[in-house]
């Protein structure tokens, strides 16, 4: 069970991120279509994903996903499989990064400047991807321990709230029948895919095992259903669509009466600004570890040349996020659409790839 | 008398085997003319003068191994043994182990040292013992050795210091310690290389691994219990000949938090002040940043009423609120330096012209609001209430980087620094150990299998 947490707080942290990347938006603008059961779909599919890669990845303890394609692929296709997953984790860091500070422009700081704000996360995160990944996990473990209870409240506020509208939530029900489509299942399985960071922490995990999958699957629906249908209670069936950061529009319509910080929004804020950030430096461990993997050789490299490895791979990551800070809402959240489905065949992608290297793996004993 | 013979199991050399690793153990042959004896105690906890006087000098009087053995077993405190536990318990209470004529016999010398040894100065605590090390090591082994009476409290000395020469010694429960910790301990102390060494935060500095350390790794105290009650947590104590101060290793985060009478007081008392010594932490830190935060960048976060409160008590305050918190906080700081060096007599006159009419005379002549006079004095006094120094110290330094953020970037700067604080402290190790993660987590899954172990 020790280790086996680890695996759930990887998953819970994307689980709740899922408001940042894109996920409600894709859900809610298929409301009246089959948001609803492809949510369903979704949370079997997802489970089954985390599952099916929990048990492949347990099959090779203590290895990193280079060290297992190594076992069975040449060094030809390697580089080019790292390369493409390592930008996947990039992208993924990316997004967050971008939507946040848009976040923190429109609703907290107006007029900070967008370059000062991203420079800032920029630093922090590069300080800490750089940490070894079991510092990383135990910092995740830590952060979530702290903003758990804020999400949480903040939750249970929003439900409790006389004003919440259940009959937009009970009429938004009625349209359930739907067939599922393509595009909400690819965006709701985000929520599940925080598993996917697997692939370079089973090198310090290696005692994970797969148990308990219904856990992740009641957690993970729980999650998605709170992220569709709690914005229809507040703004309605229609008025739904008009927001582009749902999720933050919502808090900031809950007030609390009794603190001394007034508008839900900004506690909604801290724990969803510090959840981005873990999430970030995560997201950048994975994939800085994935693209300095190729250049290890077979002597230990000294402290000097890792440091300035890990630095460079970093530094790219920035200098892609500041690149790509051009964009604007719009293309962001078309962006973040290619990235959500871009994301899940690499996942599937990846399913396959272990498979056939357990499946080499198990003929190589038995010959 | 039967009682007094020397019982199978209980051997001169079978206690020497179980005190292996005692540096101070004391072997002796007595020989005179007419027989041997041999003498066996512990240096540390026994006193010389009764062991001169009434052991060593009477059995050369007396000549007479027979006669002198039934001196020692007629002798008031004197005792038989029936088995090895006993033996151990008597050896360690300090009582010399005489075997003359076949007869083991235990004669009590304790050595019970109180001249010398003061009372607490840097952690003083309501209830509990206030007796402190001193800067005798042998006092302090005493201190330590009268707490924590087992067999598996193993002692090795070393000199440390070309010049200095200075004693010291490393204690640990064998049974209990991480013995991957202390071969790295006994390395880096071999491979030491130093003239001086006079102070344990001296020698903290020459074995920690890393360059940058902002955080202590090692808990430096004053007091023989809270070195007994990390001895016996499975952690090393070193302790230094000439100075009053133990230190121990390794440490995680969170022993720098625990006082020594929350074991004391009821557990929900002691649950209650260690969440109020963290809240006093988590206050010193974010309290001179949040207020920067919420009067130069974000003031619609707090309710309009405190926001209108602040705004007015700082109408007068003719330069951003991030300078006159330094202002504030760097006063404080000379009040408390000074207040630290100045003599007993005329310290509380720094207090009252500091404290009192500076406070006043600021806010009434508009450099400060008044607002400003309170979080300063929250976080001067939350600060203090971290039990360790050490801590504190770090603490008292690390508030400025988040006032530097909050006015670099207003609310987003604290909150990058409290994700990057955490992260950070996350990242360390004390020799090796993780220092700062969920240890309560840890131990949900592993039920009873730490808490067990022998009494």
């Amino acid at each position: 069970m020790n280790q086996n947490r680890y695996l759930y707080w990887m998953f819970l942290m994307n689980s709740l991120l899922n408001i940042l990347n894109f996920v409600p938006r894709e859900l809610l603008d298929a409301r009246f279509k089959g948001a609803q059961t492809s949510i369903l779909v979704a949370t079997v599919l997802g489970t089954v994903f985390l599952s099916v890669f929990t048990l492949l990845i347990a099959k090779f303890p203590g290895k990193g996903i280079q060290d297992i394609l190594e076992t069975a692929l040449p060094k030809g296709v390697i580089i080019p499989l790292m390369i493409m997953f390592s930008s996947l984790w990039c992208v993924a860091g990316l997004i967050t990064i971008l939507s946040f500070v848009d976040i923190t422009l429109r609703f907290v700081s107006p007029d900070t400047g967008p370059h000062l704000v991203i420079l800032s996360f920029l630093v922090l995160v590069c300080f800490c991807a750089r940490m070894d990944s079991l510092s990383v996990l135990y910092g995740m473990e830590m952060m979530l321990a702290i903003i758990l209870p804020l999400i949480v409240y903040a939750i249970v506020k929003a439900l409790v709230n006389p004003d919440f509208s259940w009959d937009s939530v009970l009429q938004i029900v009625t349209y359930s029948a739907h067939a599922p489509d393509w595009k909400s299942i690819a965006a709701a399985t985000f929520s599940f895919s925080g598993y996917f960071n697997m692939v370079v922490f089973n090198r310090v995990l290696p005692k994970i095992k797969m148990k308990h999958s219904w856990i992740f699957a009641v957690n993970g629906l729980a999650v998605l259903l709170l992220t569709f249908y709690v914005p229809i209670g507040y703004f309605g069936t229609i008025g739904v669509e008009r927001h582009v950061y749902t999720w933050f529009s919502t808090a900031d319509s809950i007030r609390i009466n009794t603190f001394i910080v007034e508008r839900m929004l900004f506690v909604f804020y801290f724990a969803y600004l510090t959840l981005s950030l873990v999430s970030v430096t995560v997201h950048w461990h994975v994939g800085k570890e994935l693209l300095t993997g190729l250049f290890r050789s077979r002597k230990q490299a000294k402290a000097r040349t890792k440091l300035w490895r890990d630095l460079s791979a970093l530094a790219l990551f920035s200098g892609i996020t500041i690149a790509f800070m051009g964009l604007d809402q719009y293309q962001l959240n078309q962006f973040g659409v290619v990235f959500l489905y871009a994301r899940w065949a690499g996942e599937l992608f990846m399913i396959m790839l272990l498979f056939y290297c357990y499946a080499v793996a198990y003929r190589r004993r038995n010959a | 008398m039967p009682a007094q013979q020397k019982p199978d199991e209980v051997t001169v050399q079978g206690i020497k085997e179980k005190l292996d690793n005692f540096a101070d153990l004391e072997n002796r042959e007595l020989t005179a003319a007419s027989g041997t004896g041999r003498l066996l105690f512990i240096k540390s906890i026994t006193d010389p003068q009764i062991i001169n006087r009434s052991i060593i000098a009477v059995f050369y009087e007396m000549n007479d191994p027979a006669a002198f053995a039934e001196y020692l077993a007629h002798y008031p405190g004197s005792k038989a043994v029936e088995d090895g536990k006993q033996a151990m318990d008597l050896m360690l209470g300090g009582y010399a182990c005489v075997e003359v004529e076949g007869r083991l016999i235990f004669f009590d010398a304790l050595k019970a040292e109180t001249s010398g040894v003061s009372e607490t100065v840097t952690e003083s605590i309501t209830q509990g013992p206030s007796d402190a090390l001193t800067e005798n090591l042998a006092v302090n082994l005493n201190l330590i050795r009268r707490r924590y009476q087992s067999a598996e409290l193993k002692m090795e000395s070393m000199l440390l210091g070309n010049i200095s020469r200075t004693k010291a010694a490393i204690l640990y429960d064998d049974s209990r310690v991480n013995h991957q910790v202390l071969e790295e301990l006994r390395q880096r102390l071999q491979t030491l290389r130093i003239d001086m060494l006079q102070a344990s935060g001296e020698l903290e500095k020459y074995i920690s691994s890393d360059k940058i350390r902002i955080f202590p790794k090692t808990i430096v105290t004053e007091r023989p219990d809270r070195v007994v009650f990390n001895l016996a947590e499975g952690k090393i104590a070193i302790l230094l000949d000439t100075t009053g101060f133990a230190m121990i290793l390794p440490v995680i985060f969170n022993d720098f938090f625990v006082a020594m009478d929350d074991k004391i007081q009821l557990p929900f008392v002691g649950r209650f002040l260690k969440l109020l010594r963290i809240m006093g932490v988590a206050m010193t830190l974010w309290l001179p940043a949040l207020y920067v935060a919420f009067t130069s960048y974000n003031p619609e976060i707090i309710r309009v009423q405190i926001a209108l409160l602040i705004a007015g008590s700082r109408a007068t305050v003719p330069y951003p609120s991030f300078v006159e918190v330094l202002l504030m906080l760097i006063m404080m700081e000379f009040l408390t330096e000074a207040s630290l060096r100045l003599p007993r007599a005329i310290g509380p006159t720094a207090t009252t012209v500091g404290g009192l009419i500076l406070g006043q005379a600021a806010t009434a002549a508009g450099l400060v609001g008044n607002i400003m006079i309170i979080l300063v004095s929250v976080v001067a006094i939350s600060n203090f209430m971290i039990p360790l120094n050490m801590m504190s110290f770090s603490i008292r330094v690390l508030k400025y980087l988040f006032v530097m953020a909050a006015a670099a970037v207003g609310l987003v700067g604290v909150v990058v620094c409290l994700v990057g604080f955490t992260m950070y402290l996350c990242s360390q190790r004390s020799f090796g150990q993780p220092y700062f993660k969920m240890f309560v987590l840890d131990s949900l899954g592993a039920s009873d299998s730490k808490k067990g172990g022998g009494s």
